[in-house]
């Protein structure tokens, strides 16, 4: 019988040792940052730190956070800390119309990553017979490419099926014997309802585990899913400014996701003030890459909130755990997986000039999918035009949306003075996922 | 240090003899192996009485029976890997039919293979370290989108997988990230140059310098084009998943013939009414044999491909033989944006509604270099009547049945019963607008 384990001594490594290693390796980023970034330097200068007196973790808190954007501003290559000869891969958020944030990879950056992935993987109880169907998105999105490269690490057969044409994803599950499923949890719930439609019978079928992430989801959810698919439903964290999934991830005790503290500090702070908070308490969380080559990052801002808990783990992991995610400190909508903000939309409709400025961006989950419509109000002379040119003129408002953000969002022309107008600060969204209304 | 000028000097400037005598060797281990590992070909390489151990040269191949994609569907899912899925790490496969797609597997040495032989043809025609490769093939089941990743990965140039679609996007990053090499289906990039144009891109003053183009064949005067509104040199690269995916061969700068990897692929051509192998120069079907993949070998697989082999000694300074551009299929397959689709495949869908008569007409067409696909279908008299208010909802189920089945988007349009012209002999059944003389 095999080890438990994907790396025996680093996942059980004393607190002692797991904090002097990322003490030691603290400073080798303080200085790869200091000495290879120009923002970097100036913020550490004017911060008055100098990465080779740093000597204890307790001093990390003196460092300035950094903001997506400051990855914005520094688009696209700014914050790399390599020569771009060596940095082998590119991923990217989903764009505004401005700036998307850009993060790089050299070759080791690849191999830790696949490494980590592999680890959660194998926490989650994968081996190298299981058959992966990876149904993340491919692209940009970390999240195709992130799970392929530590499945494919792990030895185990990787079905790259990508994302949608679900009849399809039935097929590939059916016929190749899937074992695991990599997906957004909104996904796996759909997935569950078009085969009870086709007449799918997941009791039957050898699918055993589901690595879901990149979108917050609630134990309600886990039990839907693992009910319909007969499955372990299993959280996976992460961010592409940190690395892209493999942050962190549950073990098959799912009582929280360990945190790879070994190339990760993990910090929670309060939004407002930006004072660190103790083990338990809800605040943001913040990321320090400890072994990123290309594009380290230092006290990254998440904007999601959790907490951590420091209690050891019963699987005899040692590594820190953090809470599912709760929530947002900004107001990030995560559709399908994909990060939009009201603001990148708002970008693109003041640039069209038949739009009014009075919006609304309505969210639902209709068959467990995230649906965004934008209902938006266009000038009297417009609306009195004939029907298929308002028709026509939708899909141009759609193509431009898709174009800046990369989903497609339905968009529906109302009627002069039709939104609701504020009274205060503007409501631009319905959340109806979280039970509002008009 | 001086550079090198060929990725793997040795084996791209071999002798014939010498590269025929490593094909030899390495085709009686490819039989051996297959022979050992799979009772399908157990039985063929019996039934043909045939000793690989008394094969004395390459010519002796033309002894074994041929495969076809028949076979490959045959034996889906796994029925023709040569190794234990355990170490399969990968899966490809075709669009589906509604029927079965076809199936390739790849162990970790193969997926070394892959990246290896398309490293190489990237390297020699000049890919570097410093390149920026967006590579705009879709990613997933299909292999073009891997391969690129791969291959320009194992060479340590920056890649961008920003794969299919987003066209506005494709040319925002293709600037910013300041891509030099840009790998898709020549329709894409021809798309890609329009859209550029509309929205004020000046790609004689971006950094493009270099276009693989493939999964689709083109024209001499596609490449005009290409090169003219681009401002790059365009290659053609040529693969199919079933022998392994993009990096069976490709042009050299001179853009006279595609060298095929020829350590790793043994090509013939055929004639493909008789079977009998053509001499160099003449045109046949072009027919492959693998000589070094073993979870997913090939041995004389028809390509169907139409295309004739060419000896001269090519001025590039490489001693792999060339192929000509792929100039047709015997069959009726249609590629259509890089998806093969064969009329068949749209005929079972169509069958398995109710509601529709057995007429129908598949009209291919590109518009603004995109190749566009539509199905003219009758529906019946009584359904004809009665649905009318609900033609539309009608239409965009079967769109997204043969969406299901094939994996494109193929527009249906519905037509009143007795509109459709009837055979008098050999239905047709598809009108390729791309062909003028249709």
């Amino acid at each position: 019988m095999g080890s438990i384990y994907w790396e025996d001594e680093v996942e059980t490594l004393s607190r002692d040792r797991l904090e002097k290693l990322q003490l030691e390796r603290l400073k080798k980023t303080l200085s790869n940052a200091y000495e290879n970034v120009d923002f970097y330097k100036k913020s550490f200068d004017d911060a008055g730190i100098d990465p080779d007196s740093f000597n204890s973790m307790d001093d990390l808190r003196k460092i300035p956070f950094t903001t997506k954007d400051d990855l914005r501003k520094n688009y696209p290559f700014g914050l790399f800390a390599r020569p771009m000869d060596e940095v082998v891969r590119i991923h990217s958020s989903s764009g505004t119309t401005g700036n998307p944030t850009v993060v790089g990879y050299t070759k080791n950056d690849i191999s830790m990553w696949a490494n980590l992935i592999a680890r959660d993987l194998y926490g989650a109880g994968v081996r190298k017979n299981d058959v992966i169907q990876n149904s993340y998105g491919y692209g940009l999105f970390t999240g195709g490419l992130g799970l392929h490269y530590g499945g494919e690490l792990l030895g185990a057969m990787v079905i790259p099926a990508s994302g949608g044409n679900t009849e399809r994803q039935l097929k590939i599950m059916t016929d190749y014997n899937s074992t695991v499923i990599c997906c957004t949890p909104s996904y796996g719930l759909y997935l569950a309802e078009v085969g009870k439609e086709l007449g799918v019978d997941f009791e039957k079928l050898p699918l055993a585990v589901g690595i879901m992430g990149a979108e917050p989801w609630t134990e309600e959810m886990r039990r839907e899913i693992e009910q319909r698919l007969h499955i372990q439903a299993i959280d996976i964290y992460g961010l592409s400014e940190i690395i892209g999934p493999g942050v962190s991830c549950e073990c098959t005790h799912k009582k929280g996701l360990h945190v790879a503290e070994d190339h990760f500090i993990i910090e929670i702070v309060d939004p407002k003030t930006g004072k660190k908070l103790p083990p338990g308490e809800t605040g943001e969380m913040v990321f320090t890459s400890l072994t990123k080559e290309a594009f380290p990052v230092i006290r990254y801002r998440t904007r999601d909130l959790s907490f951590v808990n420091i209690d050891k783990c019963v699987c005899g992991r040692t590594h820190t755990r953090m809470a599912k995610p709760v929530g947002r400190a900004d107001d990030m909508l995560i559709i399908r997986g994909v990060n939009v903000f009201p603001s990148q939309i708002e970008e693109v409709l003041m640039k069209i000039k038949e739009v009014e400025p009075h919006y609304l961006i309505v969210v639902d989950r209709k068959k467990y999918l995230d649906t965004l419509e934008l209902w938006i109000e266009v000038s009297e002379d417009v609306f009195s035009e004939k029907m298929n040119e308002l028709e026509k003129f939708e899909s141009l408002v759609e193509h431009k949306l898709y174009s800046a953000i990369g989903i497609k969002i339905d968009v529906k022309l109302k009627e002069p003075k039709t939104i609701q107008r504020s009274t205060g600060k503007a409501k631009r969204v319905l959340d109806k996922r979280k039970g509002e209304a008009l | 240090m001086v550079e090198k000028k060929f990725w793997d000097e040795e084996i791209s400037t071999a002798s014939r003899d010498k590269i025929e005598s490593g094909q030899l060797e390495r085709l009686k281990d490819t039989l051996k192996h297959v022979y050992k590992n799979n009772e399908y070909y157990k039985k063929r390489i019996d039934e043909a009485g045939l000793d690989p151990d008394k094969f004395e040269s390459v010519k002796d191949i033309e002894k074994l029976p041929f495969t076809s994609k028949e076979d490959l569907r045959e034996n889906y899912p796994f029925g023709l890997f040569c190794a234990p899925l355990s170490e399969v790490i990968r899966v490809h496969s075709s669009s589906g039919t509604t029927g079965n797609p076809t199936v390739v597997g790849y162990t970790r040495e193969d997926i070394e293979v892959w990246a290896e032989v398309l490293a190489r043809i990237m390297y020699d025609v000049g890919t570097r370290k410093e390149d920026v490769v967006q590579v705009s093939h879709g990613f997933g089941m299909f292999t073009g989108g891997f391969g690129f990743q791969y291959a320009a990965e194992k060479m340590g140039s920056l890649v961008v997988p920003i794969s299919g679609g987003n066209t506005e996007r494709q040319i925002k990053i293709m600037n910013d990230f300041k891509s030099t090499i840009l790998c898709s289906t020549p329709s894409y990039a021809l798309y890609m140059s329009e859209v550029g144009e509309r929205i004020g891109a000046d790609f004689k003053k971006l950094n493009l310098k270099l276009g693989f183009f493939g999964a689709e064949p083109w024209a001499e005067s596609m490449r005009s084009e290409l090169e003219e509104r681009l401002d790059i040199t365009a290659l053609d690269s040529y693969g199919l998943s079933e022998v392994i995916g993009p990096g069976v061969s490709c042009e050299c700068l001179e853009q006279n013939g595609l060298h095929i990897n020829e350590d790793h692929f043994l090509a013939e051509i055929i004639d493909p009414e008789t079977g009998k192998t053509l001499p160099n120069g003449e045109k046949g079907e072009l027919i492959f044999t693998s000589l070094t993949k073993k979870a997913f070998p090939v041995i004389r697989y028809r390509t169907k491909d139409i295309c004739y082999l060419m000896d001269d000694k090519c001025a590039c300074g490489k001693t792999f033989i060339k192929m000509s551009k792929p100039a047709g299929r015997t069959d009726d397959m249609l590629i259509i944006r890089g998806v093969n689709v064969f009329p068949s495949q749209i005929e079972e869908v169509l069958m398995s509604i109710k509601d529709l008569e057995p007429h129908y007409l598949i009209v291919v067409d590109r518009k603004n270099y995109m190749d566009t696909a539509e199905v003219w279908v009758e529906v019946s008299e009584k359904n004809f009547q009665e649905k009318i208010m609900k033609l539309e909802d009608f239409e965009k189920s079967i769109e997204d049945k043969l969406n299901s089945a094939i994996g494109i988007r193929i527009k249906a349009a519905l037509k009143e019963p007795r509109t459709i012209e009837r055979s008098k002999g050999k239905a047709k059944r598809v009108w390729d607008k791309r062909k003028n003389d249709q």
